[in-house]
């Protein structure tokens, strides 16, 4: 039955599977309540913290957090399907470390960010935060990016006792009972709302058809916006959800076409909602167009095209980078360490790691728990505005504005 | 009525989409039974090769008829010609050590030179979608009886043939494609009748992938993007059109893919008008995928029968 | 005398003593490694997720593996277990059901699912069977993704209950660790037993020629039926602890994309193999742990980790040895390309089966 060399392969592949796997673990510096590490775990080389920017200064040897080096964790999507907005996202927070950095630091000690990618994957994203978890030289987080990875993932925080500052939308984030989740952008209730009462309102309509990707995001935004035009009196013709990653919809349009409604509002990102505007327009289509966030993009431009473009309609949380003084600066400095241009989420992600930067400082300490409650009680003036948190972690002066494509760009319309 | 009409060529303008990217892949699938989960890939390189070039040469419009269709030779060719160099680059590392192997190592090595040619175009070109260039090949729209079609969807349709019927001409017709027949159809043997099988085989991953590439080409000039995802959903299509219309089956890759076109097309526009509002368009999917269940289950071999090495066609085991 | 020959006891060879305790040494050894490494807790969530994906191996591997039924679409049982548990222990309904008992419901209801998958395909083989698999996994991700009424669609259902034995919470990575030991000491156990009885054996002739299996009275549809049931009843265990275990299900685990995942586990672990398909959870699960460490190149890496490892040991990393022979025999026959000369076909290698 069982060959001769069994055992010995057995014990040896369990070891060694163990061993590959725990000598790559982040080498968490020991903490006081546990017992002596194995001396695998600190003998091994750290797993580095993934930094992006070359600008990252400080050294890459896992120190305990009593060292040179105060550590910001960062979950997001590195690779896959929406690796495009996780690391534009991502370099808007390491431009903020950056800055702090060339300043002089911050208490002292060099700002570094623990990049891990999640991959959007809800179970790669729990796995993620309990590494960020587990390294104690981690005083906060900026994580994640998609609701379905924050919502898992916001219990582990917790019981770490980590303050959790998310870019993730979806109105349930805040309300499950965690004290440690903390949202300094608007979530999905009002950008839903805000495109229904400008259509009712400015642009008298009473129909709408609403299509979305189906995904946890743009189907979240397309039911608030239904449920809000409904509330203000108008009809929704049809809630139509679409395949994200396909690329031709015109079924869907011809559908549309046939209902003739006065507005259409799409929920989703910005290669999908290019592609069902350019293929409304090309249907002869010229009913106005609404999205969310996902589609603020210049992508969204050229993947519509200029033509079929002009006069679409997105909601944002925040104002354009040429609309004050300080986000064109912000423009300018990203471009010159990232040498591209903003994505549509790096600007939150610099306000994200300013928030905890403010934390720290405000709280005067690394130490979670003392993060964790100057965060509750922070105040701070951003490129963005005020930023200031209610009891459940919801920013008290959520803002979302409405932008029109005018001659090829992004322009804000509402409210002036 | 209009609607049903515009909706029949919404469906087959998708469905030549899907056959075109089938056709590249039932060759390999039906010489080697290999899912070449990379072919998808493949498509993305060729539509990625044919944007860089455009952009490249930086040409901005205004050419006239004979220099556009020189132009889109020519980025087919190109396209072509590079991804082929790569499917036979591919063949001969992760496929043909495994030839003798089981039938889902091969697979399974596709599996990871798609990761591979996926994440390399992701940190080579970068993560934003790229967008064909505008106005090179200009669109120009028609209405026929209230439906509205254009240009581009009547190129497709055409070449789609036009390679179906080159396709089918160079396995049945020439000496090429007897070769690849007779290696499809029992390796051994036609080994034994003077075939050199290896470059029968890496033939196959010539024509194949540039098939692909083509495909891949054409799809980003219609939708105007490529993303470097997208060979996913290219594969996954690609490989149900050609189980449809039977493996193996080049016309069948053609049937397949417009059936299936027009299946989703259906399922999508027509279905929830049907239902009443009860099935969405985002259960076309599933619409589509039933109709393919209840196709099997009468005609287990695809609608036109399968073309596939002869000791598969018994109970053998199928890895 | 004879008798005497026959029935003549000598001591335990070294490898047999070893073969027969080897297994249980290495359960003692897992069951007491939480207790150095206790401290990390992303390694035990990894460990939890490799245990996860043992469970749906070991599953996947019965029907395919075993019964040589390819299937694409193996995340569906997967997501029967997963959203049960969530539609019954969760604010969802707000009902909250015993664990033990809906890790039972669990792997019955994913059994009769499979059952449902099992009868449309019994007539079709191959690549056929693949892609109507591929269809009814795609199906009820779908569905899933689409009823939001009962599902939420896409947001998914969150505060699912964490499990709870008879009042003992697992409310830690290590507490699920401990479950999952037990599933997988039990479910190697019997499919172990499972692979040498007769159900077996009439799966691996289905498996290697079904033809000549119906011909010599092998009841082809019950048993192709059996698999499928048996196989998804793993994958709805599984289901259940991973609901349990992330308080959170969504439809976007339950991808095409999954499927293929475990499908690989399967293969490159060793097709057929029971401790083949687990090393391959742990390698699939495990490597892109380890080369998280290169962010933006660990897919890439992966990938070429695959190709490696395909190339290298196609038969997988610990390969049944029946296939294994059957591999290495095969070759000697005409499938090659170059032609070779006959000769004796050598005895399987690696001692009986």
């Amino acid at each position: 039955m069982p060959s001769k060399r069994i055992l010995p392969t057995i014990v040896a592949g369990a070891a060694a599977a163990l061993f590959i796997i725990s000598a790559c673990a982040p080498a968490a510096a020991p903490s006081p309540t546990q017992a002596p590490a194995k001396p695998a775990a600190t003998t091994a080389p750290a797993a580095p913290a993934a930094t992006t920017a070359p600008a990252a200064a400080p050294t890459q040897a896992a120190q305990p957090a009593a060292g040179g080096t105060i550590k910001i964790g960062w979950g997001g999507p590195l690779t896959g399907d929406q690796a495009f907005f996780g690391k534009t996202w991502l370099n808007g927070a390491q431009l903020a470390v950056n800055e702090v950095n060339a300043a002089g630091g911050l208490l002292g000690k060099k700002l570094e960010i623990v990049a891990l990618d999640d991959q959007a994957d809800p179970k790669q994203g729990t796995v993620v935060a309990q590494r960020l978890a587990d390294d104690s030289s981690i005083v906060a987080v900026i994580a994640h990016f998609n609701s379905g990875v924050t919502i898992p993932a916001e219990p582990i925080y917790n019981k770490a006792r980590l303050a959790q500052v998310t870019n993730s939308t979806n109105p349930k984030i805040t309300q499950l009972g965690f004290d440690t989740i903390f949202r300094p952008i608007a979530n999905d209730n009002m950008q839903g709302g805000l495109p229904a009462e400008y259509a009712i309102q400015q642009l008298k309509a009473k129909t709408a058809a609403v299509v979305h990707d189906k995904q946890a995001f743009g189907q979240g935004v397309s039911d608030v916006f239904a449920a809000r035009f409904k509330e203000l009196g108008g009809t929704v013709t049809s809630v139509n959800g679409i395949t994200h990653g396909d690329t031709d919809f015109s079924a869907v349009v011809t559908k549309i076409k046939n209902e003739n409604p006065d507005v259409i509002q799409f929920g989703g990102t910005h290669v999908d909602g290019g592609l069902l505007l350019k293929q409304i327009r090309a249907q002869g289509m010229k009913q106005p167009m609404f999205s969310d966030d996902g589609c603020y993009t210049p992508e969204f431009i050229q993947v519509a095209g200029k033509e079929a473009s002009e006069g679409f309609m997105t909601t944002f949380q925040v104002p354009p980078y040429n609309s004050s003084p300080a986000a064109k600066a912000f423009a300018e400095n990203y471009k010159k360490a990232f040498n591209e241009d903003p994505g549509p989420y790096s600007g939150n992600g610099y306000i994200e790691a300013q928030v905890i930067i403010q934390a720290i400082k405000a709280a005067n300490s690394a130490d979670r728990e003392a993060i964790i409650k100057a965060m509750r009680n922070v105040s701070l003036n951003t490129m963005y505005g005020p930023i200031e948190f209610d009891s459940t972690g919801e920013v008290k002066k959520p803002a979302v504005f409405l932008f029109q494509v005018q001659n090829g760009d992004f322009k804000l319309i509402w409210p002036k | 009525m209009e609607t049903i009409l515009q909706q029949l060529i919404n469906g087959l303008t998708v469905g030549s989409m899907y056959a075109l990217i089938a056709l590249g892949y039932t060759m390999v699938y039906g010489v080697l039974l290999l899912l070449n989960f990379a072919h998808g890939d493949l498509f993305m390189v060729g539509s990625y090769i044919a944007i860089t070039l455009l952009v490249g040469l930086g040409i901005g419009g205004g050419l006239g008829l004979a220099a556009m269709v020189g132009l889109f030779i020519t980025i087919l060719l190109v396209a072509g010609f590079l991804v082929a160099g790569l499917g036979v680059i591919i063949e001969k590392t992760a496929y043909k050590p495994l030839r003798n192997s089981t039938r889902l190592a091969p697979m399974l090595s596709a599996l990871g030179v798609s990761l591979v040619l996926e994440n390399s175009a992701m940190l080579l070109a970068g993560r934003a979608p790229r967008v064909f260039p505008a106005g090179v090949f200009p669109q120009h729209s028609y209405t026929l009886l209230g439906a509205t079609f254009t240009n581009y969807q009547v190129i497709i349709l055409v070449v789609s043939a036009l390679l179906m019927v080159g396709l089918y001409w160079l396995v049945n017709r020439t000496i090429f494609g007897l070769q690849i027949r007779a290696v499809a159809e029992n390796r051994s043997t036609a080994s034994l009748m003077g075939v050199n099988v290896d470059n029968t085989i890496s033939m196959v991953f010539v024509i194949g992938p540039a098939l692909g590439a083509a495909a891949g080409f054409m799809f980003s000039m219609y939708y105007g993007v490529a993303f470097f995802t997208m060979g996913f959903t290219a594969g996954l299509k690609a490989f149900t059109a050609a189980v449809l219309g039977g493996i193996g089956n080049i016309p069948g890759a053609m049937v397949g893919g417009i059936l299936l076109g027009l299946l989703e097309t259906f399922g999508a526009g027509l279905l929830p008008v049907v239902s009443g509002g009860l099935l969405g368009p985002e259960y076309k999917d599933i619409f589509a995928f039933v109709v393919l269940i209840l196709v099997l289950i009468f005609r287990p071999m695809g609608l036109l029968g399968e073309r596939i090495p002869m000791e598969s066609m018994t109970w053998k085991r199928s890895f | 005398m004879e008798e005497k020959l026959l029935t003549s006891k000598r001591g335990a060879s070294p490898s047999e003593l070893l073969g027969r305790w080897g297994p249980l040494l290495l359960l003692a050894l897992l069951a007491l490694a939480p207790l150095r490494l206790a401290s990390e807790t992303a390694l035990m969530r990894v460990v939890d997720l490799i245990a996860i994906y043992s469970l749906l191996a070991l599953g996947l591997n019965v029907v395919t593996g075993f019964t040589g039924l390819l299937v694409l679409g193996y995340a569906a049982f997967y997501a029967v277990g997963a959203y049960l548990y969530a539609f019954f222990a969760s604010a969802q309904f707000n009902i909250h059901g015993p664990f033990l008992l809906l890790l039972v419901v669990g792997g019955v209801a994913a059994a009769l699912f499979g059952v449902l998958l099992g009868i449309p395909v019994l007539r079709l083989r191959g690549d056929y069977l693949a892609i109507v698999t591929l269809g009814f996994g795609e199906i009820v991700r779908i569905v899933l993704n689409n009823l939001n009424q009962l599902t939420n669609g896409p947001q998914g259902i969150s505060l699912i209950d964490t499990p709870d034995i008879f009042g003992y919470k697992l409310s830690t990575p290590v507490h699920i660790y401990y479950l999952l030991l037990v599933l997988l000491a039990v479910s190697v156990l019997f499919l172990r037993r499972l692979e040498r009885s007769r159900i077996g054996r009439a799966w691996a002739a289905i498996r290697e020629d079904e033809g000549a299996a119906r011909a010599m009275g092998v009841d082809t549809t019950r048993l192709k039926l059996m698999a499928f049931a048996i196989g998804a009843s793993f994958a709805g265990l599984a289901g259940v602890v991973f609901a349990g275990l992330q308080g959170f299900v969504s439809p976007e685990s339950f991808t095409f994309w999954e499927s293929i995942l475990m499908l690989s586990m399967v293969v490159v672990g060793g097709i057929g193999s029971i401790p083949g398909v687990i090393v391959g959870a742990v390698a699939l699960i495990g490597i892109p742990e380890v080369l998280r460490q290169y962010s933006d190149y660990r897919m890439l890496a992966f990938g070429v980790v695959m190709v490696l490892m395909m190339i290298l040991r196609p038969e997988g990393i610990w390969p049944s040895s029946m296939i294994r022979a059957e591999l290495h025999a095969g070759r000697d026959e005409g499938d090659s390309g170059e032609l070779t000369v006959a000769e004796p076909v050598a005895p399987p290698a690696g001692g009986s089966r």
